[in-house]
């Protein structure tokens, strides 16, 4: 080996990176050639040169509280709430998610026995039910409303009645009337929005943020079977939405989860052998090249935490096949051992 | 920090984070900021700039959390956003943007007891570190990943988007121009 050659592989030779046999031809022309070892120990000089000077204790020891300051002045918007304040969190918690469950549990309550569902057939409501929901719900409210308590109710069919609940929810906090009364898209997030909105992100699990949504898969030319996976999957999605409450639940009923994001959300409550079967119908799908390396990578890792080490190997040797340089799985080898050593 | 939270891995604090919880925020604050400040300083040239770059990380960390994926390593993906806060603190200060972190310009803290023993290498740092303010932004980039951080080639392609080759190109470019900066050997001998 010549110096030329040499040097162009002396940086990958000082980093660590160059293939066994080749570094050994590089160590040999070293030991013969002081000009070569001379450039490799400057490069080392240069890399302990390079270090970023230090801004010192005193500015670390205020680092993570001006980051904080900022989080939570950016956060003075609801929407954008995360992090629960370090001080007494708890109780400004509940100071939202209080009224935030009562609404939710008033919204369940007149979904059931109120008929919220415009496009479905009004629901029977129970004679005990309707009168209160008919007079005690506006009553009680029109003590902050200023309407003349002296008037008496008004005896009202059971549209009217659904129709006055719907107006009453929809006012806002101040007594003001709305600009519209009937609007039935709004219906199921117009009761809780001004309370639930507040506690609604931080209660929002990251998988379910409609921002990243992977796009919605083509379910045409899919066999029969995995069509009927694929829609069992997008029910239990709905489902485990669902359970997450109110406000999850309207996001759900619009978008059920893909296989994709249900495998991932099955894997962190630790359901692997569910979320196994929903990566696979994931991968099912004509994802894009760099979605396919991440879902198969990640599916070894399912079956890894599932100790299904030889299948995991198989799939290992199938990214391999496809992806020969796949970073995602050179990332996932080095964390294997772990992953490995918790299923233990 | 909780202890509880020392052995996590950065993409379960990430997770509990997303969901509100405060102190896995926090360690991952602490865990991450000198490797994000040292990245934002290798983007933004100067110590100003890094401080208001690298609060600014955390602050969009912190927007991005919710749509943060787990199965994406973490290190890479808070790395991108450190070094895109970088850029832009330094373009800001080029076109005379004033900065939103407190106007903090950290001092360095040189932690050689005696700074005689040490003029030399004191010296050589400094010639080494006005070439590297000089280099070009993704020279600079590589090489900070690589020299300060320890990364692999693999997780700096990862972190600046580029091909493997392409590192071990810039790196090799970037310490050329040091080591010219340094007034060293630069050549080859047989």
């Amino acid at each position: 080996m010549e110096c030329r050659e040499t040097q162009t592989l002396l940086t990958a030779f000082h980093d660590g990176e160059l293939p066994a046999a080749e570094r050994a031809r590089v160590e040999e022309h070293l030991r013969g050639c002081r000009e070569c070892a001379a450039r490799l120990a400057d490069l080392g000089r240069i890399d302990r040169a390079a270090g970023v000077p230090d801004p010192g204790p005193a500015y670390w020891d205020r680092f993570n509280a001006r980051v904080m300051e900022r989080v939570e002045r950016e956060a003075d918007g609801p929407k954008t709430a995360v992090l629960r304040p370090k001080h007494g969190w708890m109780r400004q918690q509940l100071r939202y998610l209080l009224p935030a469950a009562a609404a939710a549990a008033l919204v369940v309550v007149i979904v059931r026995l109120g008929g919220m569902d415009p496009g479905g057939p009004a629901p029977i409501v129970p004679p005990s039910v309707s009168g209160p929901a008919a007079s005690a719900l506006p009553a009680k409210k029109a003590d902050n409303r200023e309407v003349a308590p002296s008037v008496p109710p008004p005896v009202l069919t059971r549209e009217e009645s659904t129709a006055i609940t719907r107006k009453e929810r929809d006012r806002p906090a101040g007594g003001s009337p709305p600009a519209r009364v009937e609007e039935p898209s709004r219906d199921r997030a117009a009761a809780p929005s001004a309370m639930v909105v507040p506690s609604q992100q931080p209660l929002m699990k990251y998988r379910q943020a409609p921002v990243e949504a992977p796009p919605s898969p083509a379910v045409e030319g899919m066999p029969s079977g995995m069509r009927a996976e694929r829609k069992r999957m997008s029910e239990e999605a709905a489902l485990m939405a669902d359970r997450q409450g109110a406000g999850n639940a309207k996001s759900a009923q619009r978008r059920p989860a893909s296989p994709c994001e249900l495998a991932r959300t099955l894997a962190d409550r630790e359901r692997f052998h569910e979320a196994e079967a929903a990566q696979r119908a994931c991968l099912v799908e004509d994802l894009p090249a760099p979605h396919r390396e991440k879902n198969l990578v990640f599916l070894a890792e399912l079956l890894d935490r599932q100790g299904n080490v030889s299948e995991a190997d198989a799939v290992i040797e199938e990214i391999r096949r496809q992806f020969p340089e796949s970073l995602q799985l050179d990332l996932y080898l080095r964390r294997r051992p772990i992953v490995q050593e918790r299923q233990k | 920090m909780r202890a509880d939270l020392d052995g996590e891995q950065d993409e379960r604090l990430a997770a509990l984070a997303a969901g509100g919880d405060r102190d896995a925020f926090d360690a991952l604050v602490t865990r991450h900021r000198q490797a994000v400040y040292r990245l934002c300083w290798s983007a933004a040239g100067n110590a100003a700039d890094a401080d208001d770059a690298a609060q600014e990380t955390f602050v969009r960390m912190y927007r991005s959390l919710p749509s943060y994926d787990p199965a994406r390593p973490f290190g890479p993906w808070l790395r991108k956003i450190a070094w895109n806060c970088g850029l832009t603190a330094r373009r800001d200060r080029n076109a005379g943007v004033p900065g939103v972190a407190g106007g903090e310009a950290p001092e360095a803290v040189d932690p050689a007891p005696d700074p005689e023993e040490a003029a030399s290498d004191k010296e050589e740092s400094h010639r080494v570190a006005e070439a590297m303010a000089g280099l070009p932004a993704e020279l600079r980039m590589v090489m900070v990943l690589r020299a300060v951080e320890g990364l692999s080639y693999a997780e700096i392609a990862l972190a600046a988007g580029i091909p493997a080759g392409t590192v071990m190109s810039r790196l090799s470019r970037a310490r050329t121009r040091l080591l010219a900066a340094l007034g060293t050997r630069t050549g080859g001998g047989s």
